[in-house]
């Protein structure tokens, strides 16, 4: 029994030091823009989820696909339906870690680099990217644009479309963090 | 001692866990309420039917539908072209989504039954959607119209397009919609139906009920093949009295393929009713596919949004 009682105060000691350095965001806002010669297009959401270990330095974020809202939404239909595959991958998701050894301790406005693995339409990317990261207080700030080859993730566009449709489509993220609480 | 190490292990092990999946799991419930079924079909019709998509808030769909002539029989044939010379029936619509669910449309059509120079008024609403987790099984819709006939009296008035009044150049139809996607590839819709005629021949039916069933299998992310069949339940007497006179009912059936290009949905269809109207192709078809009385038509919708920039700053 002893034992047990150890254990388990071992581990919850542990879950309580690591939760207190977690910082989440639920209104994640990520928004990207394709620009072809025939039209550009635009799709935002505000409903990312995200969050980030300031001692790990390790950032998670998730979004649904069928979040993203567009100006025209016959445009917004065929991107879940034909491209995006929302019913069959649901989820966008990027799994990585701060690259720079900073003290997010401090208040301050760190340039960072982050890199880890971005999953879109099912399929896995490294990507490396640049941001900046602001702390304020318990606040924490997240700024970031960078680029999606829509090939790498193996979303197809008909040659009809092409002239309409970008190759490389430009993401841009905005996450203010709190501090973790169950509540 | 054999705990220290067991502690050791327990820490590390916390510590593992707790790293990346602990963020992970933070959000494992994200999204997973009730999500809509999307794209049930590809456009507001199925071949010459309502299905139960609707347009979204301010959209506007404008539409054009086609049918030839016979393809086949008397009148079909290479002197006709397969019946591309002639048209029986050509329906110009104006389409609009008030919200997500509600859709308003005028039309004019040709016509191809007892009435023609067909003005359309109808109204579409979607009550439920179906949802991914089952929690909605399925998509309702109702929709309803008003035709009126802007064409001259007969002078007979024993015809059916003798128009005593304004009132019996009217025509009416409400209609239930029910729709399940079944899986990503197929659809199914079933479609009770009334028609309402305020002025018919002698032995025809004013009031005529019908029930269709319509369907999609996908054949690719921009291909669908569609089929609609309506059954009216018309009375053993009317249809007698119609054969002894030499006119023979049958149900309409259509087999189509539906195919989306960007902001068009085009569809390529088939059927051996003449009219686009359910006013009229429901209780007024005498046309045959074994006969050859069967045609080629094309439905073609290209949706533009308006108000897009105001509502989506929103």
């Amino acid at each position: 029994m002893k034992y047990w009682l150890l254990l388990v105060s071992a581990w919850l000691v542990v879950t309580s030091a690591t939760a207190q350095d977690v910082y989440t965001c639920k209104n994640a806002r990520l928004s990207f823009f394709s620009s072809a010669p025939m039209e550009d297009i635009e799709a935002k959401t505000d409903k990312g989820a995200s969050a980030l270990n300031k001692k790990t330095k390790e950032v998670f974020f998730k979004v649904a696909i069928s979040s993203f809202d567009f100006k025209k939404k016959l445009m917004q239909e065929h991107f879940n339906e034909n491209y995006l595959e929302s019913d069959k991958y649901p989820f966008a998701e990027f799994k990585g870690k701060i690259n720079e050894d900073v003290d997010l301790s401090k208040d301050g406005t760190f340039p960072v680099t982050v890199t880890g693995t971005l999953n879109i339409h099912g399929v896995d990317k490294v990507y490396t990217a640049k941001g900046t990261l602001t702390t304020q207080g318990n606040t924490i700030t997240v700024n970031s644009t960078f680029n999606v080859r829509v090939a790498d993730h193996h979303i197809k566009v008909p040659t009809l479309v092409v002239k309409n449709i970008a190759e490389v489509v430009a993401v841009t993220v905005n996450a203010i963090y709190t501090p973790y609480s169950n509540k | 001692m054999k705990i220290i190490p067991a502690i050791l292990l327990c820490l590390a092990a916390g510590t593992a866990a707790q790293a990346q999946n602990s963020l992970e799991k933070l959000f494992d419930s994200t999204g997973t309420t009730h999500t809509r079924v999307r794209d049930t079909y590809k456009s507001t019709r199925i071949i010459q039917g309502q299905s139960t998509e609707t347009l979204r808030k301010h959209e506007l769909d404008f539409r054009v539908a086609h049918r030839f002539g016979d393809a086949g029989g008397e009148f079909g044939g290479t002197k006709t072209f397969f019946g591309t010379d002639n048209s029986t029936d050509i329906r110009i619509a104006f389409e609009y989504g008030i919200s997500d669910n509600l859709m308003v449309g005028i039309s004019r059509s040709k016509g191809a039954g007892n009435l023609r120079q067909l003005y359309e008024g109808l109204v579409k609403y979607r009550f439920l959607q179906q949802t991914t987790d089952n929690y909605v099984p399925v998509s309702v819709a109702v929709f309803g119209n008003m035709v009126i006939s802007g064409m001259p009296s007969a002078t007979d008035k024993t015809a059916p397009d003798y128009f005593g009044t304004t009132a019996d150049r009217m025509t009416y139809v409400a209609q239930a919609l029910v729709s399940r996607k079944f899986a990503e590839r197929l659809s199914l819709t079933l479609m009770p139906t009334y028609v309402h005629r305020n002025r018919v021949s002698y032995m025809d039916m004013n009031n005529m009920f019908a029930l269709g069933a319509a369907g999609r299998l996908k054949l690719s992310k921009r291909l669908g093949l569609l089929a609609e069949y309506y059954y009216p339940f018309r009375t053993t007497e009317s249809k007698d009295y119609f054969k002894s006179l030499g006119t023979k009912f049958y149900n309409p059936l259509g087999v189509g393929l539906e195919i989306e290009t960007g902001g068009h949905v085009f569809s390529i269809t088939f059927t051996n009713s003449t009219a686009i109207l359910e006013n009229q192709f429901i209780p007024e078809t005498t046309t045959s596919w074994l006969q050859g009385q069967f045609r080629w038509g094309f439905n073609i919708s290209r949706r533009f949004t308006l108000f897009g920039k105001k509502d989506w700053k929103k």
